[in-house]
């Protein structure tokens, strides 16, 4: 037994040299570069130097209060979009499903660059379709991208638009592993399609929902892309910067390797620690 | 309670017609079976009387009110699923009131059915409980208990016990016996098991391919088969069948002489037209209606290959000089060491060629 598994770990090995190299060891590396002044040279051991300016630093609490935002508006938001619209590709009066479900789909795999160029442009404060559609219809045209208010909210809607269809599938999925006969019985039980929704989907659902929940907190956590490209590094003045933002900004801005370490630690414990409340929150009752 | 009726009754689904024109008259407090092979519109035709499926073409009517186009939960009917379709997120007490709860249903009402059910079905003390936690018997009596809240005049049942082991099985059956003595509603019941069938049914519907074969007594089924198809669906091990040809008349009915087998001849008394002589027909015997050599119409040199011990009766797994298999019944006691022997029919039936019983 010993013999086979050694032999496994030998054909292991190359992933695992790699693994280690490339994931391990950058996990424990900037840990341990969290606790160091790397503005410094050489760099030296200093606790506090990192963290003790995390806990005073306007602009990572700035940055915090950001991603927070987007997580309690967006992420609730595209849950519940995604919601409907799987209800609505699990339709049985829906035509042409596929089409539909590959629509949804496509958002994730367009490239973020080409996406957010585009969210540029038809958010654009003088030729966007956006404004001219509010025009259109009366209401004055927003400036998107000099503002905070309009900033967040685009930023949130471009990150909807992204992953609310992607999430719609997973739910899909989870909807079409409920049998039909439970819906049968409940129409047999006089249950309205709405109440059945409420008090057989939903609660069936509930550990795909909290798989989508999970995945969408830590995606917002880490989010980068939509600030950085759309409003421009988390413009206007840091109204739109992130977390993720602010780790790039000190990381492979200033080079402040330590710094950006800490943060990227905070980043992960607080990913874990929204994820542990709400499974907390949201498991079986027996 | 009420009467069920069928009226001309058809299924399609698109162009392809899966029920052909039911009949079918169920009297107040009866217990009918539904039976057939897979794929026989048996339950399409339960559906179709719950109101989960459309009817195509035809009436149904339930205590004498026509409720083709009446809600499922207007027809006053319950039904028992075959995969139980309970509620997996609810306690076996919120899986029995959930629709009463939902339809806004006095609690002290809901409370009182809910008890009763429980105490009929003997659940009482599962009542907490979610359906994982329970076995197969006992998920079946809360999909049972579910449709007795309802107070229903008419219970469907959709082959409820074709997911419980053997053992259980049986002892279910007794349980649906007892129930319907004790509710006295009329019951629906389908099945592929023609054991169920013989022993739960008042009377047995047997289907084929979207067609009603037969409707009767179990009994009379048994011992009278219209044709073919329920001479052989009905009873196990099922009835043999013998090719044979008519070779002519006399005073007590038609003479049949069995194929390959000169001297095999028996006679069938008919009321109806007799074949002409020459015809090909099929002799139907049950495995109980062979008798030792002499003492039935006639003789028969049977081939057997294989003996099964059941306990007090055994089964002969054998072949006629013609190449034919046959099973044969015998008393445990009375079984033949040797690899030959002489069989007698003394009963028989026949059919003709198309299947059809020849009376």
């Amino acid at each position: 037994m010993r013999n086979r598994n050694a032999t496994a770990y030998r054909f292991l090995a190359p992933y695992l040299l790699i693994f280690s190299v490339f994931w391990v060891w950058p996990i424990i590396s900037s840990f341990i570069i969290s606790f160091q002044a790397t503005r410094t040279v050489p760099w030296r051991f200093a606790p506090g130097f990192n963290w003790g300016r995390l806990i005073g630093d306007p602009a990572f609490f700035n940055a915090l209060k950001n991603t927070l935002l987007i997580l309690v508006i967006q992420v609730p938001v595209m849950i519940a979009l995604a919601m409907v619209m799987a209800v609505l590709l699990n339709s049985p009066l829906l035509k042409a499903r596929g089409l539909y479900r590959f629509a949804f789909f496509a958002p994730v795999v367009v490239g973020e660059v080409a996406y957010s160029a585009v969210f540029r442009l038809m958010f654009s404060l003088d030729f966007g379709i956006v404004n001219k559609l509010l025009n259109s219809i009366g209401l004055p045209k927003i400036d998107w991208f000099s503002n905070v208010t309009p900033a967040m909210a685009l930023i949130m809607i471009a990150v909807t638009w992204r992953w609310a269809g992607y999430n719609a599938i997973i739910l899909l999925a989870g909807m079409q592993s409920i049998p039909e006969d439970v819906y049968e019985a409940a129409t047999l039980d006089r249950v309205s399609k709405l109440k059945q929704f409420f008090y057989i989907t939903l609660p069936l659902l509930k550990p795909v929902i909290v798989f989508c929940l999970v995945l969408s907190i830590i995606g917002t956590m880490q989010l980068f892309t939509e600030p950085f490209l759309i409003t421009e590094r988390g413009g206007p003045g840091g109204g739109t910067e992130t977390l993720g933002l602010l780790l790039y900004r000190q990381g492979f801005r200033s080079l402040n390797f330590g710094y950006a370490s800490a943060v990227a630690y905070t980043m992960a414990a607080l990913a874990i620690a929204i994820t542990l409340a709400q499974l907390w929150l949201t498991r079986e009752k027996q | 309670m009420a009467t069920v009726t069928l009226s001309n009754v058809v299924k399609r689904f698109g162009a392809f017609e899966v029920v052909h024109g039911a009949n079918i008259d169920i009297k107040d407090g009866e217990f009918v079976v539904f039976v057939g092979p897979s794929g026989c519109g048996k339950s399409t035709l339960l559906r179709m009387i719950a109101g989960l499926e459309d009817i195509s073409g035809g009436e149904i009517a339930i205590g004498g009110k026509l409720v083709n186009d009446v809600e499922p939960a207007d027809r006053g009917i319950a039904m028992v699923f075959q995969s139980y379709a309970l509620y997996p997120h609810m306690s076996v007490e919120q899986n029995l009131s959930f629709g009463l709860r939902m339809t806004g249903n006095p609690k002290a009402d809901t409370d009182r059915r809910v008890k009763r059910a429980a105490e009929i079905l003997r659940i009482s003390e599962l009542m907490d409980r979610r359906p994982k936690k329970l076995s197969g018997g006992q998920r079946q009596r809360v999909a049972i208990g579910r449709a007795i809240v309802r107070e229903p005049q008419v219970f469907l049942f959709d082959e409820p016990l074709s997911n419980l082991d053997a053992e259980l099985r049986v002892q279910m059956r007794v349980e649906i016996s007892r129930l319907h003595k004790e509710l006295g509603a009329t019951m629906i019941y389908v099945t592929h098991d023609q054991t169920e069938a013989m022993t739960l049914a008042d009377r047995i519907v047997v289907l084929r391919a979207g067609h009603i074969e037969q409707i009767g007594r179990p009994l009379d089924l048994y011992d009278d088969p219209d044709n073919l198809f329920v001479a052989g669906f009905v009873g196990s091990p099922k009835m043999n069948f013998i090719k044979a040809q008519i070779v002519g008349h006399d005073a007590r009915g038609v003479v049949v002489e069995l194929a390959g087998q000169e001297k095999t001849r028996l006679t069938q008394p008919l009321t109806g037209p007799a074949p002409e002589p020459g015809s090909k027909v099929i002799v139907g015997v049950r495995p109980e209606h062979f008798g030792n050599a002499g003492e039935g119409d006639t003789d028969l040199i049977v081939a057997i290959d294989v003996v099964e011990h059941l306990g007090g009766t055994s089964f002969l797994y054998a072949r006629t000089a013609h190449g034919e298999d046959v099973v044969i019944q015998r008393d445990a006691a009375k079984v033949p060491t040797t690899s030959e022997v002489t069989v007698s029919i003394r009963k028989s039936y026949l059919f003709d060629e198309n299947g059809l019983r020849l009376r």
